[in-house]
């Protein structure tokens, strides 16, 4: 459902051209879980974020088939949460409906299935300051999945969280998302995390920024514990540390 | 609030028993401190006279108009210089230069172009508060985080909506703090306004009480006159704690108060 042909970025420091992503070519199937793995500085985040419009490529072309409309916006659950403090978990998630002019009732309805969907049933009307910072995370997730978009793109979501957190995160995540059928793209720096929800994982090296390996994962689906124990899975962990060195 | 009051009460009280003893005990003649019995019966005569109630609207009715002029201007500018620094570094030595010049000195300026009317009080306090509401304006709408900025790409959001749901209600704190500035000085500026020449206000009715020698409407004056500048603060407090409800700094004033 996108195509990424040719994209590539780079800026100027001091006079000096820096390479922050070299042209770059990468297809995503519809309902597909890729993740994207590499350093910092390897430009899986600049690749995300002009996917998403918030910076623009230097060259190259981005394709989305299946977009309902133009003005269709992608979902994107950035590393913080950026919620608005002053608005309840309910009110953070109808966001996006409300600004966009959808009738009351609708997005209260929405949005109240979104939290439900996050497990945060009982928490409408917290205020961000009074929530974890897990419970943050989903009410971004939440948010991000409000407009129905067909796409959801993840910059590191669960990099700040601590590690119990972290795995109860991705094991909702993967639930939320075989519920609502997105496609994800996902930039993480952790192996583990990578390999464990992806149906794809894109490896990336540094300076310049670029794909250096993909991997298919086809562990069977729903994964667990099990998944966790499986050699093929370590397997799969220590061939993307060794791409990573 | 009502915990504010009754030890603002409890001041003004022992202010005024140890007024009335000093008055009795020291002879204080009364034309230069009148008994607080005889600024009472002052007021009550003024107030029964049609003028007190008039010289309270006229100068409560320029406190409000300026105040929210200076504002209203002090937010806008402090919006656009942040998002136009080119702007702002332009005309910051401007409004610099109309701040440290003292507003005792502007006033005959203003009377001279503005008559003796409203206008010019209107705009004298206005200037004073809007620049410590721009102040805060400006180290708010600075200070939010550039991946708000990114949210406002990403859901599409008209500049309106960007200004009105997200950069205004971040920057409000520090707007407050320029507000509740800007509110004990308005009072003081219609005041410095009213002196330079009016026709009425409680800053009229100072100068009045003065050129006829009677301390007690003087008195009268500026008791009224800081009253009302208590209340406009309180006001703005009150507003305050009810808009940042959400934020960490109501909670420990909430606290101390």
């Amino acid at each position: 459902m996108i195509q990424i042909r040719g994209v590539h970025k780079e800026f100027a420091v001091d006079g000096a051209k820096v390479t922050a992503l070299s042209p770059t070519d990468l297809d995503v199937r519809r309902g597909e879980f890729v993740s994207i793995i590499g350093p910092s500085g390897c430009g899986k985040s600049t690749l995300l974020r002009i996917v998403a419009g918030l910076e623009t490529a230097s060259g190259g072309t981005i394709a989305m088939t299946e977009a309902r409309s133009p003005a269709q916006r992608v979902g994107f659950v950035f590393q913080e949460p950026v919620l608005l403090p002053w608005l309840t978990a309910l009110e953070n998630v109808r966001f996006p409906l409300d600004t966009a002019g959808v009738a009351r009732q609708e997005a209260e309805d929405v949005a109240s299935r979104l939290l439900r969907l996050v497990g945060l049933a009982g928490f409408e009307n917290a205020l961000p300051r009074t929530l974890s910072g897990g419970m943050r995370q989903r009410v971004s997730i939440a948010r991000a999945l409000s407009y129905d978009p067909l796409l959801l793109l993840m910059d590191e979501p669960f990099g700040a969280l601590d590690l119990i957190t972290r795995d109860r995160l991705n094991d909702e995540l993967l639930a939320i998302w075989s519920e609502t059928r997105k496609t994800v793209i996902f930039v993480t720096h952790s192996v583990e995390e990578a390999a464990y929800l992806s149906d794809r994982v894109i490896v990336m090296s540094p300076r310049p920024g670029a794909i250096r390996s993909i991997y298919e994962v086809d562990f069977p689906r729903p994964r667990g514990e099990a998944t966790k124990l499986d050699p093929a899975f370590h397997h799969l962990m220590a061939n993307l540390r060794r791409d990573l060195q | 609030m009502y915990k504010a009051l009754f030890s603002a009460a409890r001041t003004v009280v022992a202010v005024i028993v140890a007024w009335w003893l000093i008055v009795i005990l020291a002879r204080v003649p009364a034309y230069l401190l009148p008994a607080p019995d005889a600024i009472a019966s002052r007021f009550l005569f003024l107030a029964g006279n049609a003028d007190l109630g008039q010289h309270i609207r006229v100068t409560l009715g320029e406190v409000v108009i300026g105040f929210l002029i200076g504002g209203i201007l002090g937010v806008a500018l402090g919006w656009g210089f942040v998002r136009l620094p080119r702007v702002g570094r332009l005309l910051s030595p401007l409004i610099l230069l109309l701040q440290t010049a003292p507003k005792i000195a502007i006033a005959p300026l203003l009377l001279l172009w503005l008559g003796i009317d409203m206008g010019p009080k209107v705009t004298l306090i206005a200037i004073v508060t809007f620049f410590p509401v721009m102040a805060g304006a400006m180290a708010g709408f600075s200070s939010v985080e550039t991946s708000y900025r990114d949210l406002a790409i990403l859901l599409k959001l008209s500049p309106w909506q960007r200004f009105r749901r997200v950069e205004l209600p971040f920057s409000l704190p520090p707007i407050f703090a320029g507000l509740r500035i800007g509110s004990t000085q308005a009072v003081t500026a219609a005041v410095v306004g009213e002196l330079m020449g009016a026709t009425y206000g409680l800053g009229y009715l100072l100068s009045l009480g003065q050129e006829n020698g009677d301390a007690s409407v003087v008195i009268v004056a500026i008791l009224l006159l800081s009253t009302m500048g208590w209340a406009f603060h309180e006001l703005i407090r009150m507003i305050e704690r009810r808009a940042l409800r959400w934020h960490v700094s109501q909670r420990s004033l909430e606290a101390a108060l």
